[in-house]
């Protein structure tokens, strides 16, 4: 073997080794990354306020099934998911956040879902926007204000918040409509937030609770000849 | 040899990790979703003269300011685990 080629295949080796112990250290140095749980649940919170996308799909045939297929489908494997958490199969060490009480009954993310799901499905998108922003912003501002204040004022922030984020999705209807559209939607996120139940969590009741007032007045108001509902927010992309 | 064992088990340590996985996403999602609602305003709304795109704005907005504001304390909550640790 000449010294030229032995110099090269030193090199090789050498560069190789070196890429080896370069990636191990990268690996490692992630591995050691430590995240606030406190603040991963929170982050989860407003990251689910971009399902809102789901409005901007457009209206076509094909289009139309899978909006449909596509969130029953996701919602059917968090299902599966959970059942195996629950069942012990799958270890409850390897999801990050999860709440002590969690650990003998379906995790918050999945009430969240099914919660969403309804939304997107059932209900029109001016009822259904206002209950996901109450979700993803009124909870964690709640949860957070909590740190800092009173329950009680915790709370009442919370309704403001919510009040403001009815009153903005609803600004084009009249303005007695604004009223108590954001009055009812804001106290029963404030309520749905507040109920602690054994096993239904309140990040399904905050966006089921006032979806479900709101429908109930809409309804009402239908039976005396009156459509209270303003023009969609988010007009699908042609 | 060691070497690359030390490597795999690394790896698959990793993989279990799925909090890790997920943070970029938590970011970043967010972020193009509202970029893409404010420009999707300025495209069919501002620029053609038409209001009827302006809750667009109003959500791209609100999902702008409303993550960062929750992203700005879990990068730095990141930050301040990893100081605490050195």
């Amino acid at each position: 073997m000449s010294f030229s080629e032995r110099t090269t295949k030193d090199a090789w080796n050498h560069t190789k080794q070196k890429m080896g112990e370069y990636q191990t250290e990268l690996l490692e140095r992630l591995n050691a990354i430590e995240m606030d749980a406190h603040w991963f649940r929170r982050a989860f919170h407003t990251f689910a306020a971009s399902f809102l996308f789901y409005y901007l799909l457009p209206d076509q045939s094909w289009i139309q099934i899978v909006k449909i297929a596509i969130p029953i489908a996701v919602v059917a494997f968090m299902v599966l998911i959970e059942y195996h958490r629950l069942q012990g199969s799958i270890d409850h060490q390897r999801f990050f956040g999860l709440r002590a009480y969690e650990k003998r009954r379906p995790a918050s993310y999945l009430y969240f879902g099914i919660a969403l799901l309804f939304l997107l499905l059932l209900f029109p998108q001016q009822i259904a926007i206002p209950c996901i922003l109450c979700a993803s912003f009124t909870d964690p501002l709640i949860g957070e204000s909590r740190y800092y204040l009173r329950k009680k004022k915790a709370y009442l922030i919370g309704f403001l918040m919510s009040m403001i984020f009815f009153a903005l999705t609803w600004y084009q209807a009249d303005w007695w409509i604004i009223i108590m559209i954001s009055f009812v939607g804001a106290a029963g996120a404030v309520v749905g937030e507040a109920t602690k139940l054994r096993f239904i969590d309140d990040d399904f009741l905050i966006q089921m609770l006032p979806a479900l007032l709101i429908l109930v007045l809409w309804q009402g108001w239908l039976l005396l000849r009156v459509d209270i509902i303003p023009p969609p927010l988010i007009l699908p992309l042609s | 040899m060691k070497n690359n064992e030390t490597r795999k088990e690394t790896i698959q340590k990793l993989l279990l990790r799925l909090e890790l996985w997920f943070a970029p996403l938590l970011i970043l999602i967010p972020l193009v979703v509202s970029l893409f609602f404010i420009g999707d305003w300025y495209s069919r709304g501002f620029s053609t003269g038409s209001s009827v795109h302006d809750g667009e704005l109003l959500l791209g907005m609100l999902l702008l300011f409303g993550n960062l504001a929750v992203d700005i304390p879990f990068l730095r909550s990141i930050r301040i685990i990893k100081k605490r640790e050195y």
